[in-house]
């Protein structure tokens, strides 16, 4: 089992300032799924439990001379600490003259250990020094695991049939923090005309916010007309009455979870809920920077579990 | 055209306004633990929010219709009342600000199941509200008629920051608190005796820029719980120490104390003016907040007759 893999100016960027942060955030610890082509961060996946999220790069996004051999296909899977990878990221930015940051999978004989234990080694030469950094790492996943993994990947790659585009991350993140603390279950609402209604209640109060007229992916449809003239509970139940709405209750935590990956600084992000109301998944998109077009080398979803059905 | 369908009757209060942090500030300043009732009575010349602690305190926040951009008061007789979880009502007006915008929130009572409704107007894309639900409130368990003695009523008006400083210090003694004023030489004092003994004396003479009005014409003192005192400086809004206004405390009969702090209820984009002496600002623009504390029952008082 060998990785080794020189780590790009763009990819050490693209990991310190925005992906690593944000991922911190759906769970300090995840697994690091490496392929011939892909690295892949992902939480949650074979737990079931809690926010899933999938965070896929194309290995030419992050690194330069990408070498990865298994016996088990070429894939690696192991988990890893994101906030002492946050920090080997950081430090190694910081060495003065730093070229190349070379990223490898190494056994070492930690102090005090009689045990060999796995690292990732992140070695930056610079003009008069060379930094080397091992971030500890759990022993890497067996051939079954990996397996599991994989089809857990495979499982969680269905798209909801219709997506609405969330017109502002940071508002919504404002005003989701401030649901928390009315209660601990959303109702999320999602229409075929581009509705997306929140709602959190309890036996003393109701607090909602109700986006209408967003941009639609996927199966759209009209509004009836009279919709707008209604209350918004009462659209989204004539909506869900006429097959075109879907709602389901997450957690509102799971929730302001997933809108923490704004700190990914993706250029839209968009909502749906799966077939059956088997979770809901919010989708990231990023840009090639400076165009409209969608940077296909990179994508990051999550998919938050849904406690109820929301039908009684 | 009423977005309500339900209502045939006019609601009794349909109002708008567009500052909502200044509101939030102005109750909060009233919200001394976690979970508390509140009373809403409504008038036409505005609304204000009661909450009271085993009769012993009481506090008022008076929001005046000038504060409102929209006020539309529709009850036919009397004047409409309903207890809520103030709480719940705080937390629920801090989910319809946000910073760097000034949303427009209506809000109306009674909905159709006697419901406060309130909703952000601004936008007809994206819209919040709120449903919170009320009760019959409880009748006033006490009366709380502040009546002042004699011809001069007892007063003084001191800096709020340092009202607030003081009460804090006050903490350590903690139990109860003697507040004293006398005429001469002029000087209010808070004496606390607990864990140790601490002495707060604000002189008239000492420092002009401590007591901006002192009326007292025969020496009163009474004792007072700590944590009554201390709830009414705990939550004063942040703007109103800024603004340097000051607070102004009554001695009425039977040594109830009268406490009135003034907070501003400015638009949410806007910065707080600072205002150098004594800090005026438009009248139309100030929630009024009041406390009523009632003293200890004390043996044997120390009054001038």
């Amino acid at each position: 089992m060998k990785f080794k893999a020189i780590l790009t100016d763009h990819g050490v960027n693209l990991l310190e300032k925005r992906f690593v942060p944000a991922l911190d955030k759906i769970g300090r610890v995840c697994q690091l799924y490496l392929t011939r082509d892909h690295a892949i961060f992902l939480h949650n996946l074979l737990s079931g439990n809690g926010v899933q999220s999938i965070a896929q790069f194309r290995k030419e996004t992050l690194f330069d001379d990408y070498r990865i051999s298994s016996q088990n296909d070429d894939r690696i899977a192991f988990t890893v600490d994101l906030g002492l990878l946050h920090r080997a990221l950081r430090s190694s930015l910081s060495i003065e003259g730093g070229e190349r940051l070379q990223i490898k999978l190494v056994k070492k004989l930690p102090a005090g250990s009689t045990q060999p234990m796995p690292f990732l080694t992140f070695e930056t030469k610079g003009y008069k020094s060379a930094v080397i950094q091992d971030v500890p790492i759990s022993k890497p996943l067996s051939r079954s695991d990996v397996m599991e993994l994989q089809s857990a990947l495979d499982m969680a790659q269905d798209i909801p049939q219709t997506l609405v585009q969330v017109p502002d991350l940071l508002q919504l993140q404002n005003l989701v923090d401030r649901l928390k603390q009315v209660g601990d279950l959303l109702t999320v609402s999602i229409s075929q005309y581009g509705d997306l209604h929140l709602q959190v209640s309890t036996s003393l109060i109701t607090v909602g916010s109700d986006f209408r007229k967003l941009r639609v992916l996927g199966v759209q449809a009209n509004a009836p007309p009279g919709d707008q003239d209604m209350s918004a509970r009462a659209r989204t139940e004539m909506a869900i009455q006429r097959g075109e709405a879907q709602t389901v209750q997450v957690s509102v935590k799971h929730f302001a979870k997933s809108l923490q990956c704004h700190l990914a600084k993706p250029d839209c992000a968009f909502y749906g809920i799966a077939p059956q109301g088997a979770c809901l998944t919010v989708i990231f998109q990023f840009f090639i920077p400076g165009t409209r077009q969608t940077d296909k080398s990179i994508s990051l979803h999550c998919r938050l579990p849904v406690l109820d059905t929301g039908s009684d | 055209m009423s977005s309500s369908a339900l209502q045939n009757d006019a609601p009794d209060l349909v109002c708008q306004l567009d500052n909502v942090q200044g509101i939030v500030d102005a109750l909060s300043s009233v919200r001394w633990k976690r979970h508390q009732d509140a009373v809403i009575e409504l008038s036409e010349h505005g609304f204000v929010l009661i909450v009271e602690e085993t009769g012993c305190l009481q506090a008022k926040v008076y929001l005046k219709r000038e504060l409102f951009l929209l006020y539309e008061y529709g009850a036919a007789e009397g004047r409409p009342r309903f207890g809520l979880s103030l709480g719940l009502f705080v937390d629920c007006l801090n989910a319809f600000s946000t910073p760097g915008h000034a949303s427009v929130i209506e809000i109306r009572y009674p909905g159709p199941d006697m419901q406060l409704l309130l909703k952000s107007v601004d936008s007809p894309i994206a819209c919040i509200y709120a449903e919170i639900r009320t009760r019959i409130p409880d009748t006033i368990s006490w009366d709380y008629n502040f009546e002042p003695t004699g011809n001069i009523p007892v007063s003084f008006t001191v800096k709020s920051a340092v009202l607030k400083e003081a009460i804090d210090d006050l903490e350590w003694p903690g139990s109860s608190i003697q507040i004293t004023l006398q005429p001469e030489p002029p000087s209010v004092t808070f004496r606390g005796e607990g864990h140790g003994d601490l002495q707060i004396d604000f002189s008239y003479y000492a420092n002009t820029d401590l007591l901006i009005a002192y009326q007292c014409d025969r020496r009163v003192s009474y004792r007072y719980k700590y944590k009554f005192l201390r709830a009414t400086t705990s939550n004063i809004p942040s703007s109103v120490l800024k603004d340097n206004r000051g607070s102004k405390f009554t001695v009425g009969q039977g040594g109830m104390l009268k406490i009135q702090h003034l907070v501003s209820v400015i638009r949410s984009s806007g910065q707080h003016p600072h205002n150098d002496a004594g800090g005026y600002q438009q009248p139309s623009r100030i929630a009024y907040i009041e406390f009523f504390v009632k003293p200890e029952e004390d043996d044997d008082p120390v009054n001038d007759s």
